[in-house]
Order: structure tokens, then C-alpha cells, then sequence
């Protein structure tokens, strides 16, 4: 749809460089083109790019301590360096019918936590994956804790391996309930998972028959959710209260977070064929085994992490290159990610800004660049999400949202123009403006878009009269809808 | 105006605050609202002087897969009830259209319109070699091409070829919605998104429009057109709506207050409500586009489908009311779609898998009213287990085109079916 090569070229020849009124607001030497001028050969301007794409936005001590690293140490930091785990949730592991977990709560922890991690890259895969591995708070239900443990799980496997990864995803119990695999017993295999796994989470569409998808739901089929003991007493309760008396056999609670396997509602029957393997019985396990063996897992997970990261229309050339070794490093996904940053394409001039932010990537790097404390933005974010397309734990379909142009139209755009201007309506001007360690409308532009502005930005910015009105205009600007 | 706007734009707007408290007259004053409504009306009506006729059209979309079976059901077929052990309740409660075949009885509204001549029900709807892949056979009813070939929407492409969409935003607006259906997907058609209307404004100062737009203009980069263009298109949409919704009250009772237990995005009854609000003030519009998702009923379909068709049911009534007490109900016609059927057997969960063929429902004053298609046939289900199409989704496409806007189908589409005469004549 979109030509994914600017005229950088053309642009170059365009380029002006403009000295700018309005006091210092921006820097001489700022370039201001038709196309954007990619400043990404200069260490700063690269650095900055790389961490917007991985990390929402970097702090300003972020972005120093980077660039003492340099570039091929800091996606060694940014890759290695284990996922830290968010503080707990309070109350969500004994989520109950009594106490159910809430949405709102559970949108403000994730949002400070993208904030406040002192690993961003593991909360931005985090996110990937939330987008990737769906999930429906209305259809998993609040009454479990278990929206809130795949939360962590994801978390756990965002940079792991996808054998592991896919196991976990197939039995959590939000997943379990999310695609009906909780439901699915061995003599009436329900299809939903088993078609959206091999569909949306790794092979892709058109790569496996309808016979695949029958056959892998009898794999799969025969896991249910975990109980904790307050799910216990529900479950108590609910017999009790349709049958008037307690259950024959009390359950037990469970003491795992992950699904339990009963043999009993297992698939037993005929053997039968799955993705050109034999099978005899269930085999959950097995049935990944041969999804992961297909060839066209790893290119099909290449191109959408590439979509994220580093162009709307990943060329086959670079999706071949890089997810070949991926799947020869039997999917780990460290590989597959220090890859994708390290190469040429992710730093090449023609990608510049040719990602469009997520909502909620726009949402986190504006509280990042406005530096406003965590408190007292998260919350305004947690409610920001829906009405800018894009609420946590709340896909709008199984295939998660969308990437990049489909994020601007005129509703979009008005909201997000909205929401930026209200924030700032609505937040208390002192905050905006302490004095001290905060930073200044150069630094923002300097840090956040790489002194690179178009013409329209650079005039309004010239006439406005204060900082408050060019940070606004800042986070407003279409140069920051873009990564 | 909108380009020399920048520099005109003075220090006191500007001043410290001033873009969210406190409109200055002086800002009102050089308001862009009052002025690109004309102009666009005067563009709109010249170059759309080819396009006559004052016909609306509205796709509804049931998006997951719409059960053809829980909809349409068969009446008095055994077969069903040995298909259907829990799920095949719905026959006894169903509202009878024919000695065969009942409405869903959350579709009372819609039985009504059918017993009044007004709706017609296209059976049997599909197209070869189905996928049961959402997103593929979405993307081959956006496209109106089985073959996966075509990249834009089929209504993209009519709203560019036949319409002035540049000089009159709202030609084909998608309604609840906060990207651009797929339908619509055609760069060369300017396509209005309005998720809300009660939203769709611009917060703080009469100012912060203006610097907005301004800023918003001459973006460079590969979006640069695309933000440019939906900056345009929300301000002069926003000053559309502003004309209109002075203009505009409800006739009629769009509730939305049912509460859903399982779905996203259900704004439907306010969606119809800003659909009848635009057609009825004269905005030009003529493709509307709107979605009711959470069919996809893999598990316990019962309550759920049933309370989706409720919700369905209760906008399209109101939304006929409304049009009809405006005057303006001959003009407008509704149009159902679904990427899918489902399966006639039931699973194990009480719900039912991706299928194929489902109906289509034709609903409105222009409508010749009745049963058309193809009848499902549960004594003819395939080895795996679907029912087998009759009639091609682009018949109903293509006779929407012809029929009722009166646009060239074949300027659309590369192969022609029958039309399926569903239409009064004229």
C-alpha cells in the first residue's frame, strides 16, 4: 500500500537547514525536508532509534548510558539482560467470583511497569506477544487469576525459546479458555485452538489443510484450567447453588499455574495424521513439535516482528536472511531479535520512521517525554488505550491489532491530537515545570526525534511562546506518531 | 486559509495555556468551520453531477462468522434437532416466515419489516473453495475476490471511481469504528472514520484546530499524505457534523443499553443512529460501513448469537423508524454480511466451528421482500461436514451496484453474476 522507500535522495536535495526564532526552542541546525532527512549516521540519532523501536522511548540517563555502551553492547544489554519481574498485583492471585480481578488495575500495573522496568526491551516483547498470543479479558473472565499469570508468563518467555514458549501458550489458562481448548475433550475436539495456532501463531494462513485442523484438535485436546483454592469454593458454590447440595467428590485445588492434562477426556481413537506426522492418541507436546517443524514458521514470525520493528513491508530477501537463523537456533528468539537490531536494515535511511506507534506505544513514550512521574500518569493512560484503538487485555479479534498505517485516520488522528491536548489540560502545569534535572524542549526534540522536524512543525514551534505549548505541540506532532 | 493560517495564528492564541482555556473571539473569528462546508458542498456538486440518484447504502458486518442455522432456522426438520441436540432449542421459539423456515426470535423487529415486505433473505451465500480462515475469507468479502488477488476493498473502489470523496468527506464514512474497514480500503478514496461523535471533536480552544491542522500539513515521510489527509478529513468532517447535528434529532429509540456478555466493540444502535443523523441532514453520504463482532461461537453459541441478533435487531428497527418518520426510508438500503457460516453439526462445547454458506439479509423501503437463494440442505452436508453454496456473495454485490446506487458493477468487479431481483423495480 505504502512505498516503504522514501525519496531519500530527492529529500537530501530539498534540505534546508533553518535558523529558528522562539528562542531556543529549536536547535540550530535542525533539518527540515520533504522527506525525512535519516540522521541515523550519527551515534546519537541511531541510538535514539534504536531505543524508541525497542523500549518506547528512552529516559535521557538512558540514552547517555547508551551511548557510552555503544551500539552493539547496548543490543547485548537490551537482549541478555533478564526480564524483571513487575511487583505483584495486588489480591489478582486470589481472583474469585467474590473478587475478581479489574481491568483498569490490571492496565495501570502493566502501563507503570512498561515505565517504570528497568528492563523496557523484555516489557516491550512483552507487548509483542500480547498482540501475538491474544487474549480477551471478557471471554477469559475476570473471576481467575489467570489473565494476570499469562501476563507474567509472556513476560517470562518473551525472549525465551519458542518450544518452551508454545507449550506454555498452548496450556495457560487464559489461553485454554480464550480458544475453547478447555471445553475440548478427546471425543468432541473442539478446532478453535487447534486452527489458530498453526493460522495466526506460527505457520500462517493457507499452510496447513482442514484435516490439519481437525486432526491437531484431537491432539491438544483434554487440558483444563487449573484451580486455586478460592476457584475451589466456587466451583463448591456453584453446585450448591444449582443442585442444592455440595459436590459428590470436592475438587482439590491445584498447584500449578499452568493447565492440567486428564487422561480421561483425552482423545483416544483411531490414528490419524497431522501435518503429514503420524499420531495414535493425544500428543500436545508432539503436535507442536511438528507445527515448529514446518518451514514456514520461522518466516512467517520473522515478517511480523519485522513489521514492528523495522519495516511496514519486510523485503523476502531480509525475511529469508534472518529467519534462517532463527530456526536453525531452534527458535530462540534472543537470536531472532539481536538479528533484527543488527541489521543494516534496521539502522538503513529509507526505514527511517517507517513504523507507525502502537496507542500504546504512543502512550508510553509520551509519559516517558514529558517526564512525568509514573503515578501520576499511568492512570490517565489506563483509559487512554480504548478510546485510541487499543486497550490491554482486550484484543478486538484473535488476530490482535493492527500495525503501522492502519493506526492513522481521521478518528485516530483526532484522538490522538486529543488526548495529548487534554493531558495537558488536565495535568497540574508545576508538574510540567519544575525546575532542576528536567529537560529542556531541546533535549525533547534532540532525544525523542533526533533534531529532525518537518517545516510545519518547525514554524508552529517558532510561534509558539513557552515550553508547556512546543512540548505539547511536540507530542502532538505527526514526527512523534512515528518510530 | 488552512496553509497561511500558520503565521496568522497569534501570539495571544499561543499564549501560555491559551490552546485550552479561553477562546478568544479573534480565534472563532478566523474558525475554519463555516467555510470548507460550502465550498465542499459547491466541489461535491459539481463533479458528482454524473450521480443523481440520492440512494444510501449500509453494510453491517457480523463479524466471527455469523451462525446461518441459529439465524435462518429450518423448521420441523428432524435432521436439525439430530445435528443440533442442545443448540437446535432455537426451532421451537423461532418466528416463522414460511411453513419451513423461522427468524431467529430475537429478530422480532426484522420479522416485522419482513411481514411489512421490507426485508429479503439471500440463502445459501458463499463462494468457491471457502476458507475458514477469519481473516481470509474477511479479506475475500472486502475484496470481492475469491481469488486473493485484489488488494482494495470493493466499496474503496466504488466510493473512488464514482464518487467526489476528496471534496466531500463523509461519500463513505465507517460508523464505531476507529480504523478504515477493509472494505473501504482504496487510496485513491478519502474515507471518513467516526468512532463517536459525541468525541469526534477537537478538545480545548477553537485555537488548537487551527494549530493542528497546521501542523498536520506538508508531513514528509511514507505516512505524510496519510496523516495530512486524515487531519483534513476529521476537520472537515468535524465542520459537517457540526451543521448536522444541529440539525438532527432522533426519531426513534436506539437503545443501546443491553448489556453484552461476551463481545467487543458493540456500539451498534448509536453507529445507526449517526448513520440515519448522516443521511437525513444531507451530508452526501452514501456508503456506510458498520460492525457487530463476537460471532465467533465456538462455545456456548446459545446465549450469545442470540443476544448479538437482539442487539442487531433492535438498531436496524430503530434505525428504519427513524428514516421512515424523516421521510427518507426510501432511500436507504441495509446489507448484512459474514465472512462465514458455521458448521451444521454442533460441538462439544455447545457451539459450532467455522462453516461456509449463510444468509445474507437485504432490509429496508427498496426491498422487494421474501426468500431468495438457495435453502440450506441438512440431507446434503459435504464429507467435511459444511454445506455446500448456491448462490455467489458478488450476486448480491453486483446487484447492489446496479440496482440500487445505480454505479457500474463491472468497474469493480472482473466477472459477472446473476442479479438477484430482491429490488423493487425503479
Amino acid at each position: 500500500m505504502l512505498s516503504s522507500a522514501g525519496a531519500t535522495a530527492a529529500g537530501l536535495a530539498a534540505a534546508r537547514i533553518l535558523t529558528l526564532r522562539g528562542g531556543d526552542a529549536v536547535p540550530q541546525g535542525t533539518v527540515t525536508t520533504q522527506d525525512w532527512v535519516a540522521p541515523l549516521d550519527r551515534p546519537e540519532a541511531r541510538m535514539g532509534h534504536l531505543l524508541r523501536r525497542t523500549t518506547f522511548a528512552p529516559t535521557g540517563a538512558q540514552l547517555e548510558s547508551a551511548l557510552r555502551d555503544g551500539y552493539a553492547r547496548t543490543v547485548d544489554q537490551l537482549i541478555e539482560t533478564p526480564a524483571a519481574e513487575p511487583p505483584p498485583l495486588a489480591g489478582a492471585d486470589q481472583a474469585s467470583n467474590a473478587a475478581p480481578l479489574r481491568l483498569n488495575d490490571m492496565r495501570v500495573w502493566w502501563l507503570s511497569w512498561m515505565l517504570d522496568s528497568p528492563t523496557p526491551f523484555a516489557e516491550r516483547m512483552t507487548l509483542f506477544w500480547h498482540g501475538h498470543f491474544t487474549s480477551d479479558y471478557r471471554k477469559v473472565g475476570m473471576q481467575f487469576p489467570y489473565l494476570y499469570w499469562q501476563n507474567l508468563t509472556w513476560r517470562r518467555q518473551s525472549l525465551g525459546n519458542l518450544h518452551d514458549f508454545l507449550m506454555q501458550v498452548t496450556i495457560d489458562p487464559a489461553m485454554l479458555r480464550y480458544l475453547d481448548l478447555h471445553q475440548s475433550t478427546g471425543r468432541a475436539p473442539n478446532e478453535n485452538y487447534s486452527r489458530e495456532v498453526m493460522e495466526l501463531f506460527t505457520m500462517g494462513a493457507g499452510t496447513f489443510t482442514e484435516n490439519d485442523v481437525r486432526n491437531g484438535a484431537k491432539a491438544f485436546a483434554g487440558w483444563r484450567e487449573p484451580l486455586t483454592p478460592q476457584l475451589v469454593q466456587d466451583r463448591i458454590d456453584s453446585v450448591m447453588r444449582t443442585s442444592g447440595r455440595p459436590p459428590a467428590q470436592k475438587p482439590l485445588p491445584d498447584t500449578g499455574k499452568v493447565g492440567i492434562f486428564e487422561r480421561t477426556r483425552a482423545f483416544v481413537g483411531p490414528a490419524y495424521s497431522f501435518l503429514g506426522g503420524d499420531f495414535k492418541l493425544w500428543d500436545t507436546r508432539g503436535a507442536i513439535d511438528q507445527i515448529l517443524a514446518n518451514d514456514n514458521v520461522a518466516p512467517h514470525l520473522t515478517k511480523k516482528v519485522l513489521r514492528e520493528f523495522v519495516t511496514p513491508d519486510p523485503p523476502d530477501d531480509l525475511v529469508k536472511r534472518i529467519a534462517e537463523p532463527f530456526r536453525k537456533s531452534r527458535y530462540d528468539v534472543k537470536t531472532l531479535m539481536r538479528d533484527v537490531l543488527n541489521s543494516p536494515e534496521f539502522s538503513a535511511p529509507q526505514y527511517y520512521r517507517s513504523l507507525v506507534r502502537s496507542p500504546i506505544e504512543f502512550l508510553v513514550a509520551f509519559a516517558r517525554a514529558m517526564e512525568i512521574p509514573t503515578a501520576t500518569l499511568a492512570p490517565r493512560l489506563a483509559v487512554a488505550g480504548t478510546p485510541l484503538g487499543m486497550g490491554l487485555f482486550d484484543m478486538p479479534e484473535v488476530g490482535g491489532w493492527p500495525t503501522n498505517g492502519a493506526w492513522i485516520s481521521s478518528a485516530s488522528v483526532l484522538q490522538r491530537v486529543n488526548f495529548v491536548v487534554q493531558t495537558f489540560a488536565t495535568i497540574n502545569p508545576a508538574t510540567l515545570q519544575q525546575p532542576g534535572p528536567r529537560s529542556t524542549v531541546r533535549d525533547f526534540i534532540a532525544r525523542h526525534l533526533e533534531n529532525t522536524l518537518s517545516p510545519s512543525t518547525t514554524e508552529i514551534l517558532n510561534a509558539a511562546n513557552d515550553d508547556l505549548t512546543r512540548r505539547m505541540i511536540l507530542a502532538a506532532s505527526p514526527e512523534f506518531q512515528l518510530k | 486559509m488552512r496553509m497561511e493560517g500558520i503565521n496568522r495564528l497569534s501570539r495571544r492564541e499561543f499564549s501560555r495555556r491559551g490552546l485550552l482555556f479561553g477562546v478568544g473571539e479573534q480565534a472563532a473569528a478566523s474558525g475554519y468551520a463555516a467555510v470548507p462546508d460550502v465550498l465542499a458542498r459547491a466541489v461535491h456538486a459539481q463533479r458528482s453531477a454524473g450521480v443523481t440518484n440520492d440512494k444510501v447504502i449500509v453494510m453491517v458486518q457480523l463479524a466471527g462468522g455469523n451462525d446461518g442455522l441459529g439465524t435462518v432456522i429450518p423448521l420441523g426438520d428432524a435432521r436439525f434437532r439430530d445435528l443440533r441436540p442442545s443448540l437446535g432449542a432455537v426451532a421451537a421459539k423461532a418466528l416463522p416466515l414460511t411453513k419451513e423456515w423461522g427468524l431467529n426470535e430475537n429478530l422480532a423487529g426484522i420479522k416485522k419489516l419482513y411481514d411489512a415486505g421490507k426485508v429479503a433473505v439471500v440463502q445459501g451465500i458463499g463462494y468457491p473453495e471457502p476458507s475458514f480462515s477469519h481473516f481470509d475469507s474477511i479479506r475475500v468479502w472486502e475484496t470481492g475476490d475469491p481469488t486473493r488477488r485484489e488488494l482494495d476493498g470493493w466499496l474503496g473502489k466504488v466510493v473512488a471511481k464514482n464518487y467526489d470523496s476528496a471534496g466531500h468527506p463523509l461519500v463513505g464514512t465507517a460508523c464505531g469504528n476507529d480504523s478504515i474497514p477493509g472494505m473501504f480500503r482504496d487510496l485513491d478514496a478519502q474515507i471518513t472514520v467516526i468512532d463517536d461523535k459525541e468525541t469526534f471533536k477537537f478538545q480545548g480552544t477553537a485555537a488548537v484546530e487551527d494549530v493542528m491542522g497546521a501542523l498536520y500539513t506538508r508531513t514528509p515521510g511514507i505516512y505524510g499524505a496519510l496523516f495530512d489527509t486524515s487531519m483534513r478529513s476529521a476537520r472537515d468532517t468535524l465542520a459537517q457534523l457540526r451543521t448536522s447535528n444541529a440539525k438532527y434529532v432522533p426519531k426513534a429509540n436506539y437503545s443501546d443499553s443491553e448489556r453484552l456478555v461476551f463481545s467487543s466493540k458493540n456500539k451498534l444502535a448509536a453507529a445507526f443512529s449517526l448513520a440515519a443523523q448522516l443521511i437525513v441532514t444531507g451530508t452526501g453520504v452514501k456508503v456506510l460501513h458498520m460492525t457487530l463482532g463476537g460471532f465467533d461461537t465456538h462455545f456456548t453459541q446459545a446465549n450469545r448469537q442470540d443476544l448479538l441478533l437482539g442487539y442487531l435487531d433492535k438498531a436496524v428497527a430503530a434505525f428504519h423508524q427513524d428514516l421512515a418518520a424523516y421521510g427518507m426510508s426510501d432511500r436507504v438500503l441495509v446489507a448484512t454480511w459474514s465472512e462465514f457460516g458455521r458448521r451444521p453439526r454442533e460441538n462439544a462445547s455447545a457451539g459450532t466451528d467455522h462453516g461456509t454458506a449463510s444468509p445474507v439479509f437485504l432490509i429496508g423501503d427498496p426491498v422487494k421482500g421474501g426468500l431468495y437463494g438457495e435453502a440450506p440442505n441438512l440431507g446434503r452436508i459435504g464429507t467435511d461436514g459444511n454445506l455446500s453454496y448456491g448462490v455467489d456473495f458478488r450476486s448480491v454485490y453486483q446487484t447492489i451496484l446496479d440496482d440500487h446506487l445505480k454505479v457500474p458493477s463491472r468497474e469493480v468487479f472482473s466477472t459477472t453474476f446473476d442479479r438477484i431481483p430482491f429490488l423493487k423495480a425503479g
